[in-house]
């Protein structure tokens, strides 16, 4: 190995770049923007403006961040659900001067006054509501009607009342602590701000009611085919926003006591600023409580800190207008750049150096070329799509799993006619039955299931543990692929990778890296749990004769291992094949006491140097569409047979594929070796010429049924 | 310097630099599968250099010289006529029955006429013909010979375009009075493939790894100007038809190998560590070993290999007109059999298309062919 080779292969397996893509890929990752720039902001006005980070600049902050907050989770809500609401600085302002007649002037309890205020509010909202949610009006011109209206009324109201304002007097203590108490040093109008924030943070994020306004605001045509209430959902949205301003208003009127002609005056644009900002897009379907957090602060922080420094009022709007614009931008740029970005980022190949492939072309070879696979009979042409993995019972029934999220059964012992026997949603891969003749199926993307003889469909695990420090959620299984049963029942299976779909799952060739595990299944705890990690593609589990240790594949390394988890050598993995000329894929049982292989797959001198330089594929994900990259052979298959020391002991191809190609398992049943392929439409039966014509897989595993 | 930073903002930002980019086909060039539907009159593997002379249809396959005979079904008899000492690179007749051979690594020889036995091994200057990918008489005593490679025979063809060489050029040869004597009438060429006399007496030359066909006038000596670019394969011989032309195009462009071409280090070790027939380059013929690379595309799923895959190698014939602009073309997709058409000969009315990766000739009706085709 030369010296380059070396430090590639430091290099990549030092440097976690598949990390990236899969930060990329995080929900969350849409906040790093607004939270980068708020740090930034709050760092140089830490070191510019002396007395920002003293006691007293922050609980008056803190006030103030109650109030403006609700207003921008208010919007922000409405922006969710796909809408606008310009009027809540009227709502605003107008529940300022409610607040205000309830105390001063009718000398209302706090809690009544408190009450009719949000009730206004709310009133304000279901008009906005109303209007856009029932009457379908445009958001934008609606509320911008709606604020002047209110505005106007205020204005009305404002002259004839502010002098019974002025002269009237609230001495409630209630009101006092309200507008100026604390609670442990924490101002107690942020302390509601607070709980009603992570309210909804649990709404929006864990709740029904939040994934139906973040449905709506994301694909409202969609959200309707769903049946979700389309409009009652907007409707509720605007009346928060109306409920969340007003409470605002009524912690300001409590704060301030007093109102003015210019009180609210250019507070929508603020909001709006501030809920943009922090990455709640404008086109809807994309927003947190987070993010209306971050960009509130940023915006407070912003204008007040200008205010200190002297900047003129009509200066200041301008500078939040330019910042408007400019998170408009970075909003639309990033909304429309960031798949682009993941789909580039995502793919990152790893550095994997394999010695050369023993030559099939080599009559002496053991892997010899032949064409013995040509002669298959062919079962279920055209009525099947993708039967991964095929079993078979004792009473010759056949079963595959098909495309279309069915295991399809082929009736013995002709397997002319067929039904579906299980439909459960997912594309079935590998299958085993247990002793009590249940099947048990990995499916892609699902997890992994029982069908009993009675065709009840069982759900037995779909998540496992987390490993500690993963990026992705590796808990949920994404692409589960094979399992067999260790005679005390414990389930073994096989992930083929965390990261790629099931639909995907070639790709991860192109990485080649152990992105799979190995999990066990406990059903007599009904636990799972990870037992082997960082596995490249494992595949097809085999239990050995021995009874304490499992074969399974690592396609991309053209190796099959053997696993221990009882005896002696427990815990421990052996390398049985090294170097096999294709991918192996599912291994199984053989009459003779040996075991088969089928190899998915042929490797290719120009994949084989391609994986030992990761840039070189990483260039090409960038660069080539995925189409034309390079990818496995899988266009030929074989079926190998091997004994427990790794020798190989036959081979069977079919040369240029065109009987069958891609073979990803074999099963032998009575003489016969039954072939599937993920991406055939059939299921080939080559007669052995030289099996036990009797044997039957199920019987040998767990004993003839009594 | 300039090169080096728009490279390396290209490679930033992911998108290709200029020329590059695979075109479509589009247009007279959409794909269809006129030469699997036309009939195959004859399967000779490895046959090349079509060529209609007086005494009738000559062809090539390896070092022999074969006869293509008319028989019985339409379909043409190949029978040796001739062994050469090396495998003939290219053929040409002038019509009054001499007959030049390229003899690839060795030079061009000529059989029959007045020239008989006359042969260029020596360009003058050093230099040798090498690859004698085309010839084309332009008088009796003068003959066009295309190099296609200054230092490797025509056999090597991959290896000169992944190694992105143009040392090819192209030469007329006075063969009367004496000793021939050549003069070079182009050079730096990326693998001159295809020789035709233009409507203006310029010399239409197909420079394959610049995908294009180029004129160059003999008389004056002039860079050459491009008259068809951008195409979507790499194209090789022409031949005259009446009011235009025929050009046979030999492997597809691919945007992996374009890829590979610009990647520096993955291409020298693949280059000087993996048999040619691995590699990821364009082919004649594929899909015969599960060794060659695939592409994701060509995945067969349903055991269907798509007609729309990416290949390395197509079968594709395009009728010019007079100004070698495309008009119609004839196609064998990803999944058909016509695959690395080397050769056209137009003989009675028919065109013979010779695909050299298939090893086949079909037949084209060449009046029906010479318009637009319906899809």
């Amino acid at each position: 190995m030369s010296g380059s080779d070396t430090l590639t292969r430091l290099r990549y397996r030092y440097l976690p770049d598949h990390l990236v893509g899969e930060i990329l890929s995080k929900r969350w990752i849409d906040n790093a923007v607004p939270f980068v720039a708020l740090v930034v902001l709050v760092a140089v006005f830490g070191i510019i403006s002396p007395d920002f980070l003293s006691v007293s600049s922050i609980t008056d902050l803190g006030r103030q961040i109650a109030e403006f907050g609700l207003v921008v989770l208010g919007l922000s809500i409405v922006l969710m659900s796909g809408g606008i609401d310009l009027s809540v600085a009227s709502v605003f302002t107008l529940a300022v001067l409610a607040s205000l007649i309830g105390t001063n002037v009718e000398n209302l309890s706090i809690p009544l006054t408190c009450a009719l205020v949000v009730a206004m509010g709310v009133a304000c909202g279901a008009i906005n509501g109303f209007l856009v949610g029932y009457l379908r009006l445009r958001a934008f011109l609606t509320t911008l009607v709606t604020l002047i209206i209110f505005r106007s009324i205020y204005d009305i109201l404002f002259l004839k009342m502010s002098t019974a304002i002025v002269a009237g007097f609230s001495d409630s203590d209630l009101l006092l602590f309200i507008g100026s108490g604390t609670i442990l040093g924490v101002p107690f109008s942020l302390w509601v701000a607070l709980a009603i924030a992570i309210g909804w943070h649990i709404v929006l994020s864990r709740m029904r009611p939040g994934w139906r306004l973040t449905a709506v605001g994301g694909a409202r045509r969609s959200a309707y085919n769903a049946g979700i209430n389309v409009r009652r959902t907007v409707f509720s949205a605007y009346v928060w926003s109306g409920a969340l301003s007003a409470l605002a208003g009524f912690l300001f009127a409590a704060r301030i006591g007093s109102t003015g002609a210019d009180t609210g005056v250019g507070l929508e644009v603020s909001a709006l600023t501030a809920a943009v900002l922090g990455g709640n897009s404008l086109g809807g379907g994309r927003g947190s409580v987070a993010k209306a957090a971050m960009g509130a602060l940023f915006v407070l922080i912003l204008s007040n800190n200008l205010t200190n420094f002297g900047v003129s009022g009509p200066v200041n709007s301008t500078i939040l207008g330019c910042v408007l614009i400019a998170s408009v931008f970075v909003d639309m740029r990033w909304l429309r750049n960031r798949h682009k970005w993941l789909s580039k980022m995502y793919v990152s190949p790893a550095y994997l150096s394999l010695p050369a492939p023993p030559s099939a072309t080599d009559p002496k070879s053991p892997f010899a070329l032949n064409d013995r696979l040509r002669s298959v009979e062919i079962i279920g042409l055209g009525a099947i799509d993708g039967p991964e993995d095929v079993i078979l019972d004792r009473e010759d029934n056949l079963y595959c799993g098909t495309r279309h999220g069915d295991i399809v059964r082929f009736f013995g012992p002709d397997h002319q006619r067929h039904e579906v026997f299980a439909h459960i949603g997912g594309h079935p891969l590998g299958m085993q039955f247990d002793r009590e003749g249940n099947l048990l199926v990995c499916i892609g993307g699902m997890g992994l299931y029982q069908v009993t003889p009675k065709q009840e469909v069982a759900k037995l695990t779909d998540e496992t543990n987390r490993s500690f420090l993963s990026v992705v959620d590796d808990s949920r299984l994404r692409l589960a692929d094979d399992l067999d049963i260790a005679p005390d029942g414990r389930v073994y299976f096989s992930e083929a990778t965390v990261r790629y779909e099931q639909e995907e799952w070639a790709t991860d060739a192109l990485e080649s890296r152990g992105n799979g595990r190995i999990i066990l299944y406990d059903p007599r705890t009904g636990t799972t749990r990870t037992e082997i990690h960082r596995r490249v593609f494992p595949n097809g589990v085999c239990m050995a004769n021995d009874g304490q240790s499992f074969f399974f594949a690592e396609s991309w390394i053209a190796a099959i291992q053997r696993y221990y988890f009882d005896g002696p050598k427990k815990g421990t993995i052996e390398t049985v094949i090294s170097n096999l000329p294709g991918y192996p894929d599912n291994i199984n049982r053989a009459s003779d006491g040996h075991y088969w292989v089928a190899l998915l797959g042929m490797r290719t001198p120009a994949l084989d140097l391609a994986l030992s330089m990761p840039g070189f594929r990483r260039r090409m994900a960038k660069r080539v569409a995925p189409d034309l990259w390079l990818y496995p052979n899988i266009n030929t298959g074989c079926v190998v047979k091997f004994d427990e020391q790794g020798n190989i002991l036959d081979a069977l191809w079919d040369l240029g594929g065109q009987n069958h190609p891609m073979i990803t398992s074999m099963r032998e049943h009575r003489g016969y070796l039954y072939l599937g392929g993920v991406s055939n439409n059939r299921i080939g039966r080559y007669k052995l010429p030289d099996a036990d014509p009797n044997w039957c897989a199920e019987d040998f595993y767990w004993g003839a049924r009594k | 310097m300039i090169q080096l930073l728009k490279r390396l903002y290209a490679d930033f930002r992911g998108f290709d630099e200029v020329g590059s980019t695979v075109p479509m086909m589009d247009g007279p060039l959409k794909p269809n599968t006129a030469l699997d539907a036309a009939p195959v009159v004859a399967r000779v593997p490895e046959i090349d250099n079509l060529a209609a002379t007086p005494g009738g249809l000559v062809a090539s396959r390896g070092a022999d010289l074969l006869a293509l005979a008319p028989q019985s079904g339409g379909t043409l008899a190949a029978e040796v006529r001739q062994t050469l000492p090396a495998p003939i690179a290219c053929l040409a007749a002038d019509g009054e029955g001499a007959l030049a051979i390229g003899l690839d690594g060795q030079g061009v020889t000529i059989r029959g006429g007045r020239h008989d036995g006359a042969a260029i091994a020596d360009l003058g200057g050093g230099q040798a013909l090498r690859s004698p990918t085309a010839a084309l008489f332009l008088g009796p005593d003068t003959l066009v010979v295309a190099n296609g490679a200054a230092d490797a025979p025509a056999a090597d063809w991959k290896r000169d375009l992944m190694n992105r060489r143009s040392s090819g050029s192209v030469w007329s040869i006075a063969l009367g009075g004496g000793a021939p004597r050549a003069t070079q009438l182009a050079r730096n060429l990326a693998f001159p493939y295809g020789l035709a006399l233009g409507r203006d007496g310029t010399l239409l030359v197909s420079e394959a790894w610049r995908h294009r066909v180029v004129a160059i006038d003999p008389a004056a000596p002039k860079p050459p100007r491009a008259v068809l670019a951008d195409l979507p394969a790499y194209p090789c011989r022409i031949a005259p038809a009446e009011g235009g032309y025929w050009l046979a195009l030999f492997a597809p462009r691919n945007q992996l190998v374009e890829f590979v071409l610009r990647e520096e280090g993955y291409r020298r070790r693949m280059v000087s560590t993996i048999d040619p027939a691995y590699w990821i380059a364009p082919a004649l013929s594929s899909g015969a070993s599960f060794l060659e690379p695939i592409q994701g595309g060509a995945r067969k799923k349903l055991n269907m290999l798509k007609p729309w895959s990416p290949s390395w190698s197509y079968g594709l014939v395009v009728r010019c007109d007079p100004a070698m602009r495309p008009v119609a073309s004839f196609h064998s997709r990803a999944d058909g059999s016509i695959h690395g058409v080397t050769s056209l000969a137009e003989a009675g009315g028919t065109l013979l298309v010779g695909a050299k990766g298939s090893g086949a000739v079909v037949a084209l009706d060449a009046q029906a062919a010479s318009g637009e085709i319906e899809p």
